[in-house]
């Protein structure tokens, strides 16, 4: 069988999927990064490897994606680095070929993407603001001492509705504070929380744009009913959530990194799984020949450099030789 | 004598006329250094938070240059170069911006008005201070005008054969004639970057946005590659005239390339606390969706991360890149 592999590396989740010539996913991984990108992806990839015994392969592919999708490509060898935008878009777009807006949430940061006849036409980001992503959910079911998985399921049960100011993650907090003492129930305020964020998302990122159904909602959150209920209630229309909702980027990398392979006809980069052993040497430093101060970011591979990037002037990563 | 030029605000659009007058009139001129996070940094310290960031920036190179031990610094107060059109306040009050922000800069401060009706501010009226500040006659003057003048309408045809401001610049000062050069190498798409100078040609602004196109096999339109005339031209057909000359400037560049068949998207490029470009912003804004222009604006301020700009960049040209060559299959279907 031949398969390709994606790997998604955010700085919440890192997620690996194989995928086989027909598109099927046969594998999927999703994993906390916990701030060691490198050290997740060979767990993913020491995973991927055990499960693959089962069958005969070979890996024709190999694509990887999300905001350490660089460091990823180096470690494994990637056919294509690629943005979360495209990545993204290309899995849904695969598997609901008549989306027209996808909403991304995850741990931390949000997106939308609008879709015409299978193209990206636009699309946001927000990386700032922790109150449309996921954290912002994780911080309040902390403080609700309610446990994440059951938020959703609670919220569904509200009887009344109460809205929440969610601007902002301070603001939400003591307005929450404010109406639990107002004698709100748990589920009424969970509920308007999911609102809150909900809003708080279309304002952002949907501001300007045409948001059109059909809708596909993805992300890490769309696990969480009550928000799938909130941008419904929003939207006024249903929400699809696509089966692999948590692991669409990884999905991506690996239908482009097919696609490049098909097209290109060169044979796959990849180094093996046997890369998972191999010593990559990570590490940052302050370049202090200017007054840039770039935190400079180099890899090394049995004590030579393979990669540097994050330098202003380009003159660290011009000195790499192939 | 050795006078100061920061490397900001309109320094990018008017160098090769002020290096050529200064140095006519046996001047050194000294340039602050490339705007980096340590100078960008003093800059803020200093200035009213709630000012856009280009000021910010400005004064960090203020501070830069008094390091240097130079005679003046060159503020000009830019009022008007054109009839019904005037500078963003922050330009007209510039040098008393200077001197109420930064300690020790008062004595230093060599400032002229630039009102009148030429963009390449010529008028010998315009520098008539600089006569007494500089121990010259206005007959030198007029004469170091005259040549600084040509020297920059020179930089603007070259700027208006496609070059980039830093090409041009260069160009100039090797004396090189436009022709002997071609603009364009290969490219598969082709995108407008509008903003002011100061913001797309400052490195730590637009994190070197032109070059990390050009690296993506992009090529790349400024508004100051396009033709005057014509954009005059579209000024006269725009919904909405706007008092500020660079700000007008761009709109009007923006409304020609919304139309132009050639050009496969825009990018606006705005730097944070700027209110022209709140207005002007929202304009194109509105213009791209009749336009069915693909846009997207980069805002940045001091916190900016390189990589997410790079993530937004990548992610608009890839879009781009792959509407067209699925335009291309269905056509050849
Ligand atoms: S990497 Fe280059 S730009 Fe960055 S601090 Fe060092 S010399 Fe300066
Ligand atoms: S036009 Fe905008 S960015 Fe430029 S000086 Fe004025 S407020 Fe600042």
């Amino acid at each position: 069988m031949d398969i390709y592999i994606g790997i998604d590396v955010g700085s919440v989740s890192t997620n690996v999927v194989a995928m086989d010539q027909n598109d099927h996913i046969i594998f999927k991984e999703y994993t906390r990064t916990n701030g060691q990108p490198l050290e997740s992806v060979k767990k993913g990839l020491k995973l991927l490897e055990e499960d693959l015994k089962r069958i005969f392969y070979t890996v024709k592919g190999v694509g990887t994606t999300g905001s350490g999708r660089q460091l990823a490509g180096i470690l494994v060898g990637a056919d294509i680095v690629k943005n979360e935008i495209t990545a993204h878009a290309t899995a849904t777009v695969n598997f609901h070929p008549t989306v027209n807006t996808i909403l991304e949430i995850g741990g931390q940061d949000s997106k939308i993407i609008i879709i015409q006849d299978k193209m990206v036409v636009d699309f946001a980001m927000n990386t700032v603001c922790a109150a449309g992503t996921g954290s912002f959910l994780d911080h309040q079911s902390e403080r609700l001492g309610v446990p994440i998985q059951d938020f959703g399921g609670l919220a569904l049960t509200a009887k009344k509705d109460v809205r929440i100011a969610g601007r902002c993650t301070v603001f939400a907090e003591s307005d929450m504070i404010a109406k639990q003492q107002y004698g709100f129930s748990k589920a009424e305020i969970i509920k308007g929380l999911c609102d809150a964020l909900v809003r708080n998302y279309i304002n952002n990122l949907g501001r300007g744009k045409a948001l059109k159904a059909p809708y596909v909602f993805q992300g890490g959150v769309a696990a969480n009913k009550g928000i799938k209920a909130a941008f419904e209630r929003e939207l006024g229309c249903e929400i699809i959530i696509p089966k692999y909702y948590n692991v669409m980027g990884a999905i991506g990398a690996a239908i482009l990194a097919k696609e490049y392979i098909e097209v290109s006809g060169e044979e796959t980069k990849f180094r093996g799984f046997g890369a998972a052993e191999l010593a990559f040497k990570p590490r940052s430093f302050e370049c202090e020949d200017c007054a840039n101060c770039c935190e400079v970011i180099k890899v090394e591979l049995n004590g030579k450099t393979v990669a540097i990037w994050g330098d202003k002037c380009g003159k660290w990563a011009n000195s790499v030789t192939g | 004598m050795r006078i100061g030029l920061p490397r900001a605000l309109l320094y990018h659009y008017y160098y090769p006329l002020w290096k050529s007058l200064f140095e006519q009139l046996g001047v050194e001129i000294v340039i602050s250094d490339i705007t980096s996070k340590q100078l960008v940094q003093e800059g803020v310290k200093v200035t009213v938070p709630e000012i856009c960031l280009p000021i910010k920036i400005f004064n960090g190179h203020i501070i830069n240059l008094l390091s240097k031990e130079v005679d003046y610094i060159f503020i000009p107060r830019f009022i008007g170069v054109e009839s019904g059109k005037w500078f963003c306040p922050k330009f007209i009050g510039l040098p008393e911006l200077a001197d109420y922000t930064i300690d020790g800069v008062k004595s230093k401060i060599l400032t002229v008005d630039i009102q009148g009706k030429k963009e390449s501010t010529c008028e010998w009226t315009n520098y008539r201070p600089l006569c007494e500040a500089l121990q010259v006659t206005p007959k030198e003057l007029k004469k170091a005008l005259k040549t600084a003048e040509r020297v920059w309408q020179h930089f603007r045809d070259c700027c208006k054969q496609g070059f980039t401001i830093e090409e041009a610049e260069k160009m100039c000062s090797e004396d090189m004639r436009g022709s002997e050069r071609t603009a364009h190498h290969t490219h598969d798409i082709t995108l407008g970057v509008l903003g002011y100078v100061y913001n797309v040609y400052d490195p730590f602004v637009s994190m070197d946005i032109i070059k990390k196109l050009h690296g993506m096999n992009v090529r790349v339109i400024t508004f100051e590659m396009l033709d005057e005339k014509r954009i005059h031209e579209k000024f006269k057909r725009k919904s909405k005239n706007l008092y500020w000359t660079f700000t007008d400037k761009i709109y009007g560049a923006a409304v020609e390339l919304m139309e132009n068949h050639q050009i496969d998207g825009l990018i606006h490029i705005t730097a944070f606390g700027c209110g022209p470009d709140s207005i002007v912003g929202k304009m194109m804004e509105l213009d791209s969706e009749k336009f069915k222009k693909p846009f997207m604006t980069i805002r940045v301020d001091e916190h900016t991360g390189e990589s997410h700009l790079l993530t937004r960049i990548e992610a608009f040209v890839d879009m781009i890149k792959r509407q067209k060559i699925s335009e291309r299959r269905r056509e050849l279907a």
